[in-house]
């Protein structure tokens, strides 16, 4: 039944595009885009484009600035007046940015396109509750493995990784120290920790089971990685020197085949081992997305509704990836041969597998986890005993679970 | 250190008392004085070269990954310190309109030059009124701005935000909204300029009151000629504070691009994630703010160091 | 200085006692002058001619209807602003600043309508509430003034006109004249916006009470509780690590680079040495560099993957990247390190302008006196500096409780750790902590204590010292 529904609505949606000229009222006034610099070109060109199409917007004047994805989150929920009618975040904020009244659930219409033409992860990432807060923008926020075919001759194992660099004086990088990349251990070996939250933004639950045997092979893999000599903390590709391998995602991909040219490969993350047990790394999928922000009149609203709608679409999805390699989450866009090819892509098409659709989680996951990566690193951790060890995960779980008031 | 040497370390001491000094040293035991004096020296010598090194080390190199082309070499961090090939690529990004470096340094200057005029004009006019003019409420004025001195600058930054907004000085109103926050408050720091009134003698101003002038008159007339080292310190001081702001021009900016100042600007090709790769722009333009800062400091060094050891001895 | 210091500390209960009498004597003495205004204010009333008595409604008639009219006009201007400001803006704002709005934000057909905004109601009530304030004393300065005008007339001599207002402007009245710009600014950006401040540390204001989607509202004490509870990872302990880094920070920061950049001074000064010039140009570099170039840059030169790691790995002095950063108390020791790299030029200029200053004569005795340089130096040049330079460390230790810049563009206050709460690092000072609730957390009832607390910590500081050092209390002292 609802299938149908959603069938029938987009009908109607494609048929009132055609007639739109006859029906809508359209809308001349100023609409704000927030995206990340990069985009900034594309994303005007684009505009354009759907003003030329869309002739009851064609008065409407499209500022397009350069604000990435962390700050217009932090920046929309410090001043939502003063923020983009329309900005790009990444999925972790979606539940911030909604309990702050910083996004405007979708239209049944539009709802219904988003869910027909994406794939059920970015769907799934931009629902909370029954309701639809964003437009999905890109499938790749997820990472794997960079790195040096010359150095590295078998990516699959993290200690045969470390044992290569180390040889050959090289650097590995993995940014322990952030609670997004840190969960490539924990979920890796089976632990968890997720969130519930209602459809206004709020948490009312959370799922951790960190203070487990589980758990306790996790920090472990992590305390090894950090005493290696080879190791560095850190994911961005640019900022990174001499490294053997880095890991990172598709955003990085042209900084990492200027500075390891023909040497240039990439692999889903290796696996690691503690006593007797062989993990593989595991870690977050998440997606990129665009979200409208409550607005006061209605016009306006149909306008953002539409040109949001539309710089998520399959045509731009495609831009975006040919010009910069974001990872489409257009299933139509998915399709295409470059896609398929691509050697970043490919690399997170086959970790994807082992990932976790990453859901919501509260501002101070992220700063509590930094806590223990930092712990980490400083090498507090290396003498501590089992008991030890499972006493900061019990810190840690606690922590997380008080993060739900 | 000997016995022999208890004159004063100090030579400008010795400059002006040379002479004096001189004579009263005991004859017979000036050959090992010097031996000994020349060792101390050497170590002097020794110990200022490392410490010289250390401190230019960083703008050195700051210079030379300047010359890193982000175009033929690599724009980012790398293990190796003096660039393969030198190159000007960097400096040419930053003239191009994409990359809007000049805007940003515009904005900085035209924010830079309003501050120096109008915050001399407010300081000046506080701290002379402070120094020279007795009159009920005085105390508590000084006692009012130092406890509002005590509370940190950054908790009132979202209250700042707002108010700006209010006035529609943020975004687009950036830079007209900056120097209003900048100049609103800059009569709170009149301390040092107080000090060097305080030091010019009261009688000068009563002998010209008796004779019928205005205090407007002293002002202008007997004071301000007087103050030359202390108002091109206030000037100088008001022109370099803007350069540096990242925290509040930033917030104001809210996220208009041609509204940043350079630190903002530089700032984010060294921090956001998208801007990958802009390390080697980063320090040309870091170098091209640096310069003319540099040069003016040079100049007007003197004023500087009065101004600093006038408000450090009298707080 | 010890037997200062223990003198200071056990009079303070005494101390106490008399300043909470001040206090009481205070409040006795400000009711007691208004119950005399008002006293003066009826008299007045009764007194008066009929234009007196007018001005008591319409403000500047009396004045105007002495041909005094710049006066009357400015006066009813004022009022007509005033009443105005109350009935079209001011007035609804006030009346809401008790519950800080009520009308809740709904959607209707997914168009939002923003209710009550509390952040503006907090504000402008302020604002309202300063206006009323000076809208009574300008009301009494009016009735004030038709008292004075009323018994010139008397005299038979003639009022001040026009001119001579304008006139004194520039002379018996030049303070205000000069005072007036400046004291608007630091009242409108200064003064209100620390008003509005701590009374948030009173209200639930933070993202999830984010003005215009939500009202926040007044919670009390709650948020000081929060802050200052103990026991484990939470607020409590962390804020009492932050704290003790703070003053372990403001302690080094300033007395490590005035021992250090005086012994520069010394060096560079020191008779027989050339190139004196070039020594102190080179130092002073540092100064005309803007910080957020010099600071990023070092910062980035520690990284764990930075020019000193490598460059010592690649000699083989180390086999693993020194923790410059990602260690609690290397990031602490080498935040110090370059602190110094910053302080030294300032204080050595300073140190040069005062080592100038210091009397030869003073010297020329010691000498015949048969003191050595080490003695000399412990007994006249030290003293002469810490004497002349008491309210330059003072205000230098404040600085550096406060010092932002150098912690946010070296460390960001990292790194962090499980057993600090609420984002706060190994690094991070009060105010740098402040900083990341206001901009990362949007948490700003909490970022309000931290601030209220730092006054009070600085507020302290300065009272003590005060009290120990005569050179800093007295003003004149140094004319």
């Amino acid at each position: 039944m609802r299938k149908f529904l959603s069938i029938m609505l987009t009908l109607a949606l494609v048929l009132s595009l055609g007639m739109s000229v006859a029906s809508a009222e359209g809308y001349s006034g100023d609409v704000k885009i927030w995206v990340a610099d990069n985009m900034v070109e594309l994303t005007k060109a684009k505009a354009e484009e759907f003003k030329a199409a869309h002739p009851e917007y064609k008065d409407m004047n499209v500022l397009v600035e350069a604000v990435g994805e962390g700050d217009s989150a932090s920046n929309m929920i410090t001043d939502v007046e003063g923020g983009a009618d329309i900005y790009g975040f990444a999925q972790d904020q979606l539940a911030r940015l909604v309990a702050a009244g910083a996004l405007v659930e979708l239209s049944d219409e539009n709802a219904a396109i988003v869910k027909e033409e994406n794939d059920g992860g970015s769907v799934a990432a931009v629902t909370l509750g029954e309701k639809l807060y964003a437009y999905p923008m890109t499938s790749d926020n997820g990472y794997f493995m960079y790195y040096d075919k010359s150095v590295i001759t078998d990516p699959s194992t993290l200690e045969g990784v470390l044992k290569q660099a180390e040889e050959a004086g090289k650097k590995v990088y993995f940014e322990i120290n952030s609670g997004w990349y840190q969960t490539a251990f924990f979920f890796g070996t089976g632990a968890f920790v997720t969130y519930d939250v209602d459809d206004e933004g709020n948490l009312v639950k959370c799922n951790i089971n960190y203070a487990s045997p589980e758990g306790l092979d996790a920090i472990k893999g992590m305390i090894a990685l950090a005493k290696s000599p080879a190791f560095v903390n850190g994911s961005s590709a640019s900022n990174a020197s001499d490294y053997a391998a880095i890991v990172d995602g598709t955003w990085d991909a042209q900084p990492v085949k200027d500075a390891l040219g023909d040497n240039y490969a990439a692999a889903k993350l290796p696996t690691f081992t503690v006593g007797e047990k062989t993990y593989q790394l595991s870690g977050f999928g998440g997606f990129k997305m665009l979200g409208v922000k409550p607005q006061v009149d209605e016009a306006k609203l149909a306008a953002c509704d539409a040109l949001a709608l539309f710089l998520t679409s399959y045509d731009v999805q495609a831009a975006r990836f040919e010009q910069f390699g974001w990872g489409p989450s257009n299933l139509k866009a998915q399709q295409l041969d470059a896609v398929k090819e691509d050697i970043a892509l490919s690399a997170l098409a086959a970790q994807l597998n082992f990932s976790i659709g990453q859901g919501q989680y509260p501002n101070d996951y992220w700063s509590t986890a930094t806590g223990l990566g930092d712990d980490i690193i400083a090498g507090k951790l290396d003498d501590m005993t089992d008991e030890q060890l499972m006493e900061r995960l019990t810190a840690f779980q606690d922590i997380l679970i008080s993060l739900v008031k | 250190m000997a016995k022999e040497d208890r004159i004063p370390e100090v030579d400008i001491v010795v400059d002006h008392k040379a002479g004096v000094i001189r004579e009263v040293h005991p004859p017979h035991k000036l050959r090992s004085r010097k031996g000994h004096e020349r060792r101390v020296n050497a170590s002097i010598y020794v110990v200022l070269t490392i410490i010289s090194i250390i401190w230019l080390a960083p703008f050195v190199f700051l210079v030379l990954q300047s010359f890193r082309s982000y175009i033929t070499e690599n724009g980012g961090m790398v293990s190796y310190l003096i660039p393969k090939q030198f190159s000007l690529d960097n400096y040419r990004f930053l003239f191009q309109p994409e990359s809007q470096y000049l805007r940003w340094y515009t904005n900085t200057l035209i924010i830079a030059l309003v501050c120096a005029v109008i915050q001399t004009i407010m300081v000046l006019s506080v701290s002379y009124v402070l120094s020279r003019m007795r009159f009920r409420g005085r105390r508590f004025i000084m006692n009012m701005i130092l406890v509002l001195g005590m509370f940190p600058g950054f908790l009132t930054m979202i209250a700042l935000y707002f108010l700006l907004k209010q006035l529609g000085l943020t975004q687009q109103g950036a830079i007209p909204g900056l120097i209003l926050i900048y100049v609103a408050s800059s009569g709170m720091g009149y301390y040092i300029s107080k000090g060097f009134f305080d030091t010019i003698p009261k009688s000068l101003d009563e002998s010209a009151r008796i004779d019928g002038a205005t205090r407007f008159y002293v002002f202008k007339r007997i004071i301000m000629p007087l103050s030359k080292p202390i108002v091109i310190y206030t000037i100088l001081m008001g022109f370099m504070g803007p350069w540096g702001d990242y925290v509040f021009a930033s917030y104001v900016a809210f996220g208009k691009s041609e509204s940043y100042n350079v630190a903002v600007g530089l700032f984010r090709w060294m921090n956001t994630r998208d801007l990958q790769g802009y390390f080697t722009r980063f320090c040309a333009g870091g170098v091209l703010v640096a310069i003319p800062i540099t040069i003016l400091f040079f100049i007007l060094q003197r004023y500087y160091v009065e101004g600093v050891t006038g408000g450090a001895v009298k707080g | 200085m010890a037997h200062k210091f223990a003198r200071f500390f056990i009079s303070l209960p005494g101390r106490l006692v008399r300043g909470l009498l001040t206090l009481v004597s205070w409040i006795g003495a400000f009711f007691k002058k208004i119950g005399s205004e008002i006293a003066d204010i009826v008299q007045t009333f009764v007194h008066g001619d009929w234009k007196t008595r007018v001005s008591y409604v319409v403000m500047g008639f009396g004045s105007f209807a002495r041909g005094q009219y710049l006066r009357g006009i400015l006066f009813f201007l004022f009022q007509l602003v005033f009443n105005l400001y109350i009935l079209f803006f001011g007035g609804s704002y006030l009346a809401k600043l008790g519950t800080l709005g009520t009308v809740q934000t709904t959607t209707k057909n997914r168009v939002t309508t923003y209710g009550d905004n509390s952040f503006l109601i907090l504000l402008y009530g302020i604002l309202t509430i300063f206006f009323i304030i000076a809208f009574i004393y300008t009301w009494r300065v009016n009735i004030k003034q038709n008292k004075i005008s009323e018994q010139i007339l008397k005299s038979g001599k003639k009022l001040q006109s026009a001119k001579d207002d304008l006139g004194a402007m520039a002379d018996s009245q030049f303070h205000k004249t000069l005072l007036a710009l400046p004291m608007l600014g630091i009242f409108m950006f200064t003064v209100l916006p620390i008003i509005f401040m701590v009374l948030v540390a009173f209200t639930n204001y933070d993202y999830s009470h984010q003005p215009p989607g939500k009202l926040f509202t007044w919670v009390g004490l709650s948020n000081f509780k929060t802050m200052l509870s103990v026991g484990g990872a939470n607020f409590g302990s962390t804020f009492s690590q932050v704290l003790l880094w703070t003053l372990i920070w403001a302690f080094f920061a300033t007395f490590l680079n005035y021992f250090l950049g005086m012994m520069v001074a010394i060096m560079i000064n020191k008779r027989g040495i050339k190139l004196k010039k070039m020594w102190r140009t080179i130092l002073v570099m540092t100064i005309a560099i803007p910080q957020f170039v010099s600071l990023l840059y070092v910062s980035k030169m520690f990284a764990a993957d930075g020019l000193i790691n490598t460059y010592l790995l690649k000699w083989g002095w180390i086999d693993k990247a020194l923790p410059f950063w990602t260690d609690g108390t290397w990031a602490r020791i080498t935040i110090i390190v370059i602190n110094i790299w910053i302080g030294i030029p300032y204080l050595m200029l300073i140190a040069t302008g005062i080592l100038m200053n210091i009397p030869a004569d003073l010297y020329e005795s010691a000498r015949i006196d048969g003191a050595n340089a080490m003695q000399t130096y412990a007994k006249i040049t030290l003293p002469y500096m810490l004497f002349v330079t008491g309210p330059y460390l003072l205000t230098s230790f404040i600085g550096n409780i406060n010092n932002f810049n150098v912690i946010f563009l070296l460390s960001g206050g990292g790194p962090l750790s499980m057993e600090l709460a609420g984002n706060a690092g190994y690094t991070d000072l009060l105010i740098t902590w402040l900083y990341k609730m206001t901009v990362n957390d949007t948490n700003y009832k909490l970022a309000a204590v931290i601030g209220i607390i730092v006054f009070i910590i600085t507020a302290v500081i300065n009272l003590t010292v005060y009290n120990l050092i005569p050179s800093v209390r007295n003003e004149e002292d140094f004319q």
